[in-house]
């Protein structure tokens, strides 16, 4: 078996709504790959399908060798889940809630204690084991609960939006969390709606809107889409002459100022370089700076869904819990 | 399967510990448990003309009956709306695993509290425990079925009040026409055939033989035998709810 994740042809109706649709990619082994796509996108549904928490209304989900529908279990036992909002059990140590977790997914009673003490140390809450996990704040609780999904050391990892609603600090260490994890050969899943993030964390992103898939690829791949886009920052000396003549040159499609740097968008790169030199030497003007600029993921991620960025910025509202997978139909 | 049996009791049993841990010495569930029963027990034996000896089963009955039901309520709900029944629904343990934990935490509650008000009422009032082994049984299997009942509840409900309310639909008809304060016997026949369709005169009956009631083995047996099919009945339905549910 090669593949960590397999997902064929996956569809899932909340009655009439159609959550996700038809959607199929792999995940290699090793690998972190996201879905990235705006709120209600289908990213969450496709965790709870992907990790057997909900039958799909047809396709298949194949994770860590086992079909999710046949064989749950064996599936279960393989992965770790770390949903969209924490969910330990308040009135419980951070201690016993690992315990609980060990005793859940049947890490040897020898074991248990031994995996608690590490990954509390990991995630740097030793010291406050014996808190109630109520009493510790938004990022504890969220690292504890990626600690109590790696109690039974899975192989998988499945984590949705891990970084959403929490401060710079606390999102900044759960992604130093995650590469560490990837690092040591897990295979990582996650969701967000993040640009920056899926565009640092992600090894590969499929972009997720209105349950499906509309792009797959890696961060790369998907910003050499957005095509015709090259552009310059360009600077100029004091001395020379005026540098309005810039827009009508040769290739330039767009100029903009940005404080004392233009920003020319051109469209054949080698004619427009040449047009610059002409147009600086017949001017008398001196380039003291001229940088390449990559397209951005957010970019890409406009042009290929012809979504604002704006919508991606969108913060859900806190869910209410109770609906939480239990309000189908 | 690869998991073996035994694992699986296992780790039920893990689920009702942590259960007991987490929620059940609240102060509401155990409030819940005993205020309705003793109120009524009072009302009855000193304003009313009844003798507490003869309502000492009715009334441990109830008490199993109201603790149970509340704090499956609790330990089924909250769950469902704190999000940790999904922390559970991804643990590699099935539907039933969790089921048998919740209603094994719920047996153990309901036997240690239903012991603790029958023991003391029968020794301080002087009734005869003809059989402490068939009296322990009965409670045990009370304390089942109204798990049981008190699991059905929570499967519907997505509130831990939603709970109660439906709990109580059950449980208000079963406080007066089971036969825990009022004799079946002193029942107009609809209101005994409505009596026997509720699992709690079973348990009162059951409980009334234990105790130096009139009736025959058989009764008590086939008392047993109706309480074992109302637990069983009553999660076969809320598994197949909450399966509903998750799909
Ligand atoms: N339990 C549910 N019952 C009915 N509709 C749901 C339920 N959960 C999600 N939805 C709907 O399915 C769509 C996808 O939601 P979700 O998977 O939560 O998206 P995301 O996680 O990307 O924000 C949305 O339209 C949402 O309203
Ligand atoms: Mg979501």
């Amino acid at each position: 078996m090669d593949g960590a994740i397999e997902a064929i042809n996956l569809t899932k109706y909340y009655g009439k709504i159609l959550a996700v649709d038809n959607i199929s990619f792999e995940v290699e082994r090793g690998e972190v790959f996201g879905f990235l796509g705006p709120n209600g996108a289908g990213k969450t549904t496709a965790i709870r399908l992907l990790t057997g928490q909900m039958k799909p209304s047809s396709g298949s989900a194949i994770v860590a060798g086992f079909d999710m529908t046949r064989e749950p279990i064996k599936a279960k036992r393989l992965i770790g889940v770390v949903p969209e909002v924490s969910n330990l059990y308040d009135e419980l140590s951070a201690w016993d809630n690992l315990i609980f977790a060990a005793q859940l997914y049947g890490v040897p009673r020898g074991a248990r204690g031994m995996r608690a003490k590490e990954l509390l140390e990991f995630i740097g809450l030793y010291d406050r084991r014996e808190d109630r996990v109520g009493n510790l704040s938004k990022g504890m609780r969220r690292r504890l609960t990626i600690a109590a999904a790696l109690i039974h050391e899975p192989s998988i990892l499945f984590l949705d939006e891990p970084t959403s609603g929490l401060d710079v600090e606390s999102a900044r260490a759960i992604r130093g969390l995650i590469r560490e994890l990837n690092g040591r050969g897990t295979t990582v899943f996650l969701t967000t709606h993040y640009i920056e993030e899926a565009d640092h964390l992600c090894d590969r992103i499929a972009i997720i809107d209105r349950g499906r898939i509309v792009a797959k690829d890696k961060p790369e791949g998907l910003k050499s889409r957005v095509e015709g886009r090259t552009a310059f920052d360009i600077s100029f000396g004091p001395r020379g002459g005026p540098v309005d003549g810039l827009a009508a040159l040769d290739h330039v499609k767009e100029v903009s100022k940005l404080g004392e740097v233009f920003r020319v968008y051109v469209g054949d790169v080698t004619g427009f370089l040449q047009a610059l030199a002409d147009f600086a030497r017949g001017n008398g003007l001196e380039i003291t700076s001229i940088n390449t600029v990559k397209p951005s993921l957010e970019d890409a991620f406009v042009r290929i869904t012809g979504l604002s960025p704006e919508v991606m910025r969108v913060e859900k509202e806190p869910a209410r819990r109770g609906d939480v997978g239990y309000s189908s139909h | 399967m690869a998991i073996a049996p035994i694992e699986h009791l296992l780790r039920a049993l893990y689920i009702a510990k942590k259960d007991a841990k987490a929620y059940y010495f609240k102060a509401p569930n155990l409030t819940y448990a005993l205020l309705m029963p003793i109120s009524l027990f009072l009302a009855f034996s000193i304003a009313g003309p009844i003798d507490p000896k003869s309502i000492t089963p009715g009334l441990t009955s109830l008490v199993v009956l109201f603790g149970t039901t509340s704090i499956e309520a609790v330990a089924v709900v909250l769950e469902k709306q704190t999000g940790t029944f999904e922390r559970l629904l991804v643990a590699p343990v099935s539907l039933s695993t969790i089921l048998l934990g919740k209603i094994l935490a719920g047996l153990l509650f309901g036997s240690a509290l239903g012991i603790a008000i029958f023991v003391p009422l029968a020794l301080a009032l002087g009734i005869a425990i003809t059989s402490l082994p068939m009296a322990l049984l009965a409670i045990a299997l009370s304390s089942l079925s109204s798990s049981a009942l008190g699991v059905l509840a929570s499967a519907h409900a997505k509130w831990v009040p939603e709970a109660q309310m439906l709990a109580n639909f059950l449980r208000f008809p079963m406080t007066f026409l089971s036969g825990a304060f009022i004799p079946l016997e002193l029942m107009p026949p609809q209101l005994q055939f409505i009596a026997r369709l509720l699992p709690l005169t079973y348990s009162v009956e059951a409980l009334r033989i234990s105790s130096g009631g009139p009736m025959t083995m058989t009764t008590f047996l086939l008392d047993m035998v109706a309480l074992a099919l109302y637990s069983l009945a009553f999660l076969t339905i809320a598994g197949y709810a909450l399966k509903k549910k998750i799909e």
